[in-house]
């Protein structure tokens, strides 16, 4: 396994591998942090239940924009123009969880819960990378990836607190949500994954950062009185 | 190697975007209750992010 720690002054010194899974990995990584923003900034701005909800949907979105462009920022100096992203449509994102709408408050809430989360597992995948221009993004973006969670975290456990119509309306944003989280960390045998680890560039291949995901999330939805989704059905990436 | 052009411009740009939405929530939080302050401030936070989820790279450099 390769351990050394590449400079951006080097990258092109690098193996052509090397060189195509950072680029690959830093495009897809700006993708999600503006994804999420444009999932539900429209949608939630004139909705979200309170004025403190509204502008913590507008502080979640500034954050994500912020990822964005430190990302963006790492990624030009090797040459990788990611503004692209900025104004792709929904439909047409990297990864397929960022390519429809979030409509509901309990589709916000479950969406940080569940999927910011795996942001937070994507970066931690980064600590401690061969490439060492992104080691210190990650304890700032880390840091407000966890506001994320734990504001979706709590607003989930007190929509499911509220019993009744609350509860079956957050079960159901949960049943959709849980399906694509557990897919957005692709498929189990995968080429990429093997070589992401090789090259030191993660730390877990995808199915290993699955089963810890599901060791977490599973007993959190359980404590909030909610299902756990059935895992296989409606998976796309097994 | 060559940097993207205008990456340092788009980082100065998103820069001032992301201070400015911070300000205005800042601003906004302590005023919950005042229907013109908080308003104002939502209605500005929805206009900057209505830009910036534009896209429109271009027009923000020109």
């Amino acid at each position: 396994m390769f351990s050394d720690k590449v400079e951006a002054k080097d990258f092109e010194k690098m193996d052509p591998e090397y060189q195509s899974l950072v680029r690959k990995v830093l495009t897809i990584q700006s993708d999600c942090e503006i994804g999420g923003p444009h999932l539900y900034v429209e949608s939630m701005m004139p909705t979200a239940p309170t004025r403190l909800d509204k502008l913590i949907v507008a502080r979640t979105a500034a954050e994500e924009i912020d990822h964005f462009r430190k990302f963006a920022r790492i990624a030009g100096d090797i040459g990788l123009d990611v503004s692209f992203v900025l104004s792709l449509p929904n439909q047409k994102r990297y990864v397929e969880t960022f390519r429809g709408e979030i409509k509901t408050w309990e589709d916000f809430a479950v969406f940080g819960c569940l999927i910011d989360r795996i942001g937070r597992y994507q970066l931690e995948e980064f600590i401690g990378c061969s490439y060492r221009p992104i080691e210190p993004l990650l304890a700032d973006i880390v840091q407000e990836e966890l506001g994320h969670i734990d504001y979706g975290e709590t607003q989930t456990r007190e929509l499911a607190a509220r019993g009744g119509e609350s509860k079956k309306r957050v079960q159901k944003a949960l049943d959709y949500w849980y399906i694509r989280a557990l897919d957005m960390f692709g498929h189990s045998v995968s080429h990429n994954s093997a070589r992401y680890v090789h090259w030191g560039l993660k730390r877990r291949t995808n199915a290993q950062a699955r089963a810890d995901y599901i060791k977490e999330v599973n007993p959190l939805i359980e404590s909030m009185g909610l299902r756990v989704p059935d895992p296989l059905q409606g998976r796309h990436y097994l | 190697m060559a940097q993207v052009e205008n990456a340092a411009e788009l980082d100065a740009y998103l820069l001032q975007v992301v201070q400015a939405l911070h300000r205005t929530v800042k601003f906004a939080l302590p005023r919950l209750k005042d229907d013109k302050e908080a308003g104002k401030a939502l209605a500005d936070c929805d206009e900057i992010l209505g830009l910036v989820l534009e896209g429109r790279v271009s027009e923000w450099l020109a």
